[in-house]
């Protein structure tokens, strides 16, 4: 009988015993959760982080992506902080959804203009807003548009082109004309796409602003306007 | 060693005014089976298990906010910020598991010594309905977490409910409290959890220890002692008077051993690996996917995930109705006779397979690449060698295939999820048509996207989808384009492009 009571006391002591564990050394016990500790904001680690959570799966890790690849250069020259904040937390055109609180994205604005100056810092390569063209969508003349498209575009975009229709209706579906706007004065270096200042058939020098905005103009009217003129 | 005299006084004064020694005495003194030894401590340990699920749940229910908006903020909250907040959760996670487990194990071995026979029917009974209880808690417990799994589990549950003939609809509605999982949902389930099937547990408890008092608890088989209904229970008092010892140390002893045994275990485990989740909160925005359930459930969803999708409705809706039937069924189908297992070589066989089975299923889950990778869409970019050389319609095809969220499910380089096929070469196996036909009607597994794309994201992300093959050629460049910079356009293979002068 007093066999089976000290063996009860032993084990009823070592289960004592490990229950302590938690009680004594709670905080440096291994099943602990780490507390979600995220970067300082603003940061270059944060910045890293939330692109590569939320913004690379388009954006790219490099220079080639689905969308605007936001580790080029270029595109930061051609693009306004403003521009930037305003694209993240609202969304832009049929496929950037919005990263906004108001839009039903984790971000407050504070957080996506922090991400902005974070992507440009990183990216940017030092360079600035390029002053010489606007970071947003100038309005402009289409049949203009259309001219220049002819001579400068054409030879890639035409038909036959090298480079597939940007004229194609289901395309300028998805785009919005911010979206074109950027496209045309960033380029596409990496897939083979002059930005507006590089030569181009026709324009050794580029183009002119005034002759952006006009071919952004047209490609917008090619726009079909209702889903109706859509049938595939 | 003798208890000071104060203590006696003080039972003698409860004593007299309720007679519970009177009445717990018998309790710990009946007699039990002398031979039974270890075979039996597995009942106690669940029954531990479950105090410890009372204890630790009602201390989380003090913190817990069940409302969708609070509920998984409230988590992290205990998690982080209240002292032994995690521990207090990882207890309750890991206990939970353990009396399923516990609670397996025990049944396994009351069908193996066939103790359900006469006159134990019943407490075999109560036993099975306490199984589909515990799950249950199991189940409402995971919900509780309401992070992706939970929300995503959820949905699971009411598109079975949704199968069901004629109700089906409304029995959805009655799950989730609305049309939608919504703030109504969490609520139902929050008072299932915490009041409703406790309160079914706590009794069907009650319930099966007052027939183990009433019936005994059952020998040791033994080959030729069979069971007959008629003469069996004065002959089995007779045994436990002659050659029975009592309850209480004999036996309880084995089981505080164990209990301890098991207590040790999983403080060790709640120490080492911690609570579970919560994990991403839950996103309504996401297109419907599939969720990896918690362990309990996990060898349901490997059955699932095997079967072919044409029988998932029978499936889903009738083997849980069969195996409630079979389960509750068995000690009618056999309640006298033998009970040696070497006797009964064909229940043997039975228990054999439905434990290789659930194993191999659970597995199963464990292991097919059954969820999809959450955040695949936003974070793994589409690889270079499928972008270059597309029209700009196909690289918008692209963004459509990261938009729709096909990448959390479909991988391109290895990079995504495996829920679905990788679609590097998809091109070589489908056309255009039936690739249209499968985004926009789902088949098996996959969701239809019919109605959250429109015509154009349609066309883009078919046209894209076609140039995925190996062989994949840029058109050819045509003089009179100049083009800036080398185009990259399959891995490793640089085709300087052809530069001729502006005319
Ligand atoms: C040297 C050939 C060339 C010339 C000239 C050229 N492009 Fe492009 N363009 C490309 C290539 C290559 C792409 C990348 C193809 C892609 O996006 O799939 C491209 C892409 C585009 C896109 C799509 C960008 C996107 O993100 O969807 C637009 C819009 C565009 N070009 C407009 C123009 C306009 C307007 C002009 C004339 C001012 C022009 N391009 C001149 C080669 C050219
Ligand atoms: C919830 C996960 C999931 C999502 C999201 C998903 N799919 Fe699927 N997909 C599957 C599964 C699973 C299959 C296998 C279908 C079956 O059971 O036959 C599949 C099959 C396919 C196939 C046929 C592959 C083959 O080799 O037969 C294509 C093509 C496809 N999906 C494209 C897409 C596209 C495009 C999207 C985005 C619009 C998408 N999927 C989104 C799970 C998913």
């Amino acid at each position: 009988m007093s066999a089976i009571r000290s063996r009860l006391m032993m084990s009823a002591l070592l289960a004592g015993g490990i229950a302590l564990i938690p009680a004594t050394a709670c905080d440096r016990l291994p099943g602990r959760p780490k507390a979600a500790q995220s970067a300082q904001e603003g940061s270059p680690e944060w910045t890293v982080e939330v692109f590569n959570t939320s913004c690379r799966g388009c954006h790219a890790q490099g220079a080639v992506g689905a969308a605007v690849p936001l580790m080029d250069s270029a595109y930061w020259r051609a693009a306004s902080d403003e521009q930037v904040t305003r694209g993240v937390l609202e969304g832009q055109g049929m496929l950037m959804p919005a990263f906004g609180l108001s839009g039903g994205g984790p971000f407050t604005p504070a957080q996506a203009s922090a991400l902005t100056r974070g992507m440009r810092a990183l990216w940017g390569g030092g360079a600035q807003k390029s002053p010489e063209i606007s970071g947003t969508l100038v309005a402009g003349n289409a049949s203009n548009g259309k001219s220049v498209f002819d001579v400068a575009c054409a030879g890639c975009h035409g038909v036959g082109g090298s480079a597939g229709s940007v004229t194609d209706p289901m395309y300028l579906r998805l785009i919005s004309d911010q979206g074109l706007w950027t496209a045309v004065v960033a380029g596409r270096k990496a897939l083979g796409s002059p930005a507006w200042n590089e030569p181009m058939p026709g324009r050794p020098n580029g183009l002119t602003t005034v002759e952006v905005a006009d071919v952004v103009a047209y490609l917008s009217s090619q726009r079909p306007r209702s889903m109706s003129e859509l049938k595939p | 060693m003798k208890p000071p005299r104060v203590v006696g006084m003080a039972i003698d004064w409860v004593e007299a005014r309720t007679g519970a020694v009177a009445f717990l005495a018998p309790l710990l003194t009946h007699h039990v089976p002398r031979n039974a030894k270890w075979w039996y401590v597995f009942g106690s340990a669940t029954l531990m298990f479950f105090t410890i699920q009372l204890v630790t749940g009602v201390c989380l229910a003090t913190l817990y906010a069940p409302s969708a908006a609070e509920a998984w903020e409230s988590l992290r909250y205990i998690d982080e910020e209240v002292p032994f907040g995690w521990m207090l959760r990882a207890l309750h996670g890991w206990s939970s598991n353990a009396m399923v487990v516990m609670m397996a194990i025990h049944m396994l071995q009351v069908f193996l010594h066939a103790s359900y026979k006469f006159p134990r029917e019943l407490n075999w009974v109560t036993g099975v309905f306490l199984l589909f209880t515990v799950l249950a808690l199991a189940f409402t417990g995971q919900v509780m977490r309401w992070d992706q799994d939970a929300y995503w589990g959820l949905g699971i549950g009411a598109s079975i409910a949704d199968r069901i003939p004629v109700i089906g609809n409304q029995v959805r509605g009655l799950l989730l409290g609305g049309p939608i999982i919504g703030g109504e949902t969490l609520s139902r389930f929050f008072a299932l959890h915490v009041f409703v099937l406790p309160g079914a547990a706590l009794g069907l408890i009650g319930l099966h220890l007052a027939l183990i008092m009433k019936n005994g608890i059952s020998e040791m088989p033994k080959v030729g002692a069979t069971v007959e209904p008629a003469t069996y229970r004065a002959e089995y008092e007779q045994r436990m008077e002659k050659d029975g010892v009592p309850f209480y140390p004999d036996a309880a002893q084995r089981d505080m051993v164990f209990c301890g045994a098991c207590l040790v275990l999983l403080v060790v485990l709640a120490a080492v690996y911690g609570p579970f989740g919560p994990g991403g909160q839950p996103d309504p925005t996401l297109i419907d996917t599939n969720p990896r359930p918690d362990y309990p459930f996990l060898w349901i969803f490997g059955a699932v995930s095997l079967l072919p999708p044409a029988s998932e409705t029978a499936v889903m809706l009738v083997a849980p109705l069969v195996g409630v039937l079979a389960l509750v069924a068995v000690p009618f189908f056999a309640n006298a006779g033998e009970r040696a297992p070497s006797r009964r070589p064909g229940m043997v066989l039975i228990a054999s397979l439905a434990v290789m089975a659930v194993a191999a299923l659970t597995w199963e889950g464990k292991t097919s690449p059954w969820s999809p990778v959450m955040n695949a869409w936003s974070a793994l970019p589409t690889p270079e060698h499928f972008l270059a050389g597309r029209t700009p319609l196909e690289v918008q095809g692209a963004n459509v295939f990261q938009f729709a969220q096909c990448r959390n499910c479909h991988s391109l380089d290895g990079l995504g999820g495996e829920r679905g096929p990788a679609l590097d070469a998809i091109a070589t196996r489908m056309t255009p048509d039936q690739l249209m036909r499968q985004i926009q009607q789902g088949d098996g597994n996959m969701p239809a996207f019919g109605r959250n794309l429109d015509s154009a994201q349609m066309t883009a992300l078919v046209s894209f989808l076609s140039t995925l093959r190996p062989e994949f050629e840029a058109p050819a460049v045509i003089p009179g384009a100049q083009l800036p910079l080398p185009v990259q356009r399959m891995p490793g293979e640089v085709v300087t492009p052809v530069a001729v002068g502006s005319q």
